[in-house]
């Protein structure tokens, strides 16, 4: 039997799936992308340096702040360039805003209709009117960080080498301080709703990979933790091998031969302990349990995810509404190197590989969090005849189960081809 | 995403709606017939092709969104560098079964009736003039530089401190973010009509002091290389 899903709704882009069942089994399960190539990594070539972070910026709306970032940290780790406070926690604010915003759409206006069978949004919105009106109002503080410091929702233009060329408005600041706080108790009631909900039972054991950092969270910078080691993002670069099977468009990854997981539940897997108060203590009533090997519980790890961001951004807010504040960009002697950026976007870790001589760019590799997925998303729905009463679900049953797995990974296929 | 971000408003503005095909949010087959069919993204498969001239058919009137509906995006880069075949096989090792045509605006290939341009799209101005195409009209974006919506909001002109700035050939209705936030008018909205585009480059060039090369790479960001050359005197 073969089952084909020809267009998945409710992803950023375009993908379709195919596999075969035989005797109970499924085989050759492929996502296939269907974009064309735009080769982002080809035009930036040949360009000034900084159109790195402005052309990729372009690479997807959802998430364009990372993309900028990630750019941006490539530059500043081939000029050896610091970025210094309160430029940085701007930066990190901006990094919160953008996992609120990102999260709160996929949680609610992707996630949330396959647990109640709804096929369409506006079902979900007329039966829980009141939850829309909750996961809209946490979007837009999401966004209105975003906006406030990088001076737009979306292609933020306040960055640049060394830090941000202009500082937000320090009253602006003072209100996204209270609303940040006033939504926070909305963001627990959210995640509540999804700690209650009935995930499907499906276990496959993956190494999970993400940036960890002894201070915090890890979301803006830090090494990459994987199988219990720590590795500089070059180090880890140098260990992965990034491969294109036949007519793909988009590239998969593999760690030592092996797929791995990147994103909300690795963060979790990996970081938990440096979770903020709140979002700890939901994590701790929720049914979730360490090392966690379900990918549907990806879901539930962002809903806990906007928590932490929203205490994060209280706790950065609160310092930097005290002081003046100063920022600029840095003066750079020589625009020559290789740099890596790695940084925490909303799906996982996003990587920019680039190499400039006198500020021209020679080449960049991009590597993204659904590229780094991908392949174990194919793992998972190889196996995925383990899923808890496959046997007794239908064709249809068993296609709308698929997807919803497919849809937890919360893939960015517009980004996975670049 | 510009249309998400709108909120409270976009919830208000589906009642008002029967919505056809939005993948983005729902998981349903297609309907026959669109009063209003938005587009954005470029056409690119042949597959994208093909569902745009079948939405084409279907629909009374088509809008498209953003720079790459409207113009092409910043993948047109692809093909003014030449190279794109070379350049394909420096990032993908299998070439085959990967589409990599000419970028195509949408206008290039089926008739568009109105385009809202920018990347990012404005917000306000995108649920402006879709309520204007609700209720029955096609709107016309007045055809006035970014530079008239920037002195509103800036005491400092990007060029006369000797930056480079796109704002005089750029089409306004974007409230000019972009200087606003020191960053210059890259033109993402495309260039009005009636241009002068070489005392733009000399302005450029004099003015700013950028180089040939920076001038060009300048005016191909978002496909808009092509829409500059129709859109002079």
């Amino acid at each position: 039997m073969r089952i084909r899903i020809d267009h998945i709704a409710k992803i950023e882009g375009h993908a379709s799936f195919t596999a075969d069942i035989v005797r109970g089994d499924i085989k050759a399960a492929k996502i296939k992308i269907e974009e064309g190539a735009r080769l982002f990594e080809g035009i930036m070539r040949d360009r000034k340096d900084v159109e790195i972070a402005e052309l990729g910026s372009r690479i997807c709306g959802v998430c364009s702040v990372v993309h900028t970032f990630a750019g941006f940290k490539a530059l500043e780790d081939a000029y050896r360039i610091k970025v210094e406070e309160p430029a940085l926690s701007l930066r990190k604010l901006m990094m919160l805003g953008q996992l609120i915003n990102s999260h709160s759409l996929h949680l609610f206006f992707f996630s949330l209709s396959d647990f109640f069978g709804f096929k369409s949004d506006l079902e979900l919105i007329n039966a829980y009117p009141e939850k829309t009106h909750d996961a809209i109002k946490i979007r837009d503080v999401g966004n209105k960080i975003v906006e406030i410091i990088g001076g737009r929702t979306v292609h933020p233009l306040t960055p640049c080498i060394g830090g941000l060329r202009q500082a937000p408005d320090s009253e602006k600041l003072k209100k996204l301080f209270d609303d940040c706080r006033n939504i926070l108790p909305l963001s627990i009631k959210l995640a509540e709703l999804f700690a209650n909900l009935n995930y499907p039972d499906f276990i496959r054991k993956t190494h999970f990979v993400s940036l960890t950092s002894y201070s915090e969270y890890a979301i803006y910078g830090g090494k990459l933790k994987v199988n219990g080691m720590e590795l500089e993002p070059k180090e880890f670069l140098s260990r992965i091998k990034e491969f294109q099977a036949k007519d793909k468009v988009a590239k998969r990854t593999h760690f030592e031969d092996k797929s791995y997981m990147v994103g909300a539940l690795a963060r979790l897997n990996n970081n938990r302990d440096r979770l903020n108060l709140e979002a700890g203590k939901l994590l701790e009533k929720s049914r979730l349990r360490f090392p966690c090997y379900n990918p549907f519980y990806n879901i539930l790890a962002q809903a806990i995810e906007i928590i932490h961001c929203l205490e994060e951004s209280i706790k950065i807010l609160e310092k930097i509404i005290t002081q003046p504040i100063k920022v600029g960009e840095a003066s750079i002697a020589e625009r020559n190197g290789q740099g890596v950026g790695a940084i925490e976007a909303p799906r996982g870790t996003l990587f920019y590989d680039i190499k400039v001589k006198n500020g021209i760019t020679e080449s960049v590799n991009i590597i993204t969090p659904t590229a780094q997925n991908l392949a174990n998303l194919e793992d998972d729905l190889e196996e995925f005849e383990k899923l808890g009463g496959f046997k007794d679900l239908n064709q249809k049953e068993r296609e709308d189960k698929i997807k919803m797995l497919i849809r937890a990974y919360d893939p960015c296929v517009t980004c996975s081809v670049h | 995403m510009s249309i998400f971000d709108l909120g409270e408003r976009f919830l208000e503005f589906l009642t008002k709606v029967n919505v056809g095909d939005f993948r983005l949010a729902e998981d349903l087959p297609d309907v026959d017939k669109y009063d209003i069919a938005i587009v954005e993204g470029t056409p690119i498969t042949k597959q994208n092709v093909k569902r745009l001239k079948e939405v084409r058919k279907k629909s009374k009137i088509l809008v498209t969104i953003g720079a790459c509906a409207t113009m092409g995006g910043v993948q047109e880069i692809k093909d003014y560098r030449g190279d794109k075949k070379k350049l394909i096989r420096t990032i993908y090792p299998n070439i085959r079964g990967i589409d990599n045509p000419n970028i195509k605006s949408v206008k290039e290939i089926v008739k568009v009736d109105l385009e809202i341009p920018g990347c990012p799209i404005n917000k306000e101005e995108f649920f402006r003039l879709i309520n204007q195409v609700l209720k029955g009209t096609i709107p016309e974006i007045p055809q006035n530089p970014v530079c008239d919506e920037c002195i509103r909001r800036n005491k400092n002109c990007l060029i006369l401190l000797g930056k480079p700035c796109l704002g005089a050939i750029s089409l306004a209705g974007c409230g000019a973010p972009c200087p606003a936030a020191g960053f210059l008018c890259d033109g993402c909205r495309g260039p009005r009509k009636g241009i002068n585009l070489e005392a733009m480059k000399s302005a450029l060039k004099i003015k700013a002091r950028l180089s040939e090369d920076e001038i060009k790479n300048l005016l191909e960001r978002f496909g808009k290389l092509n829409e500059l050359y129709a859109n002079k005197n």
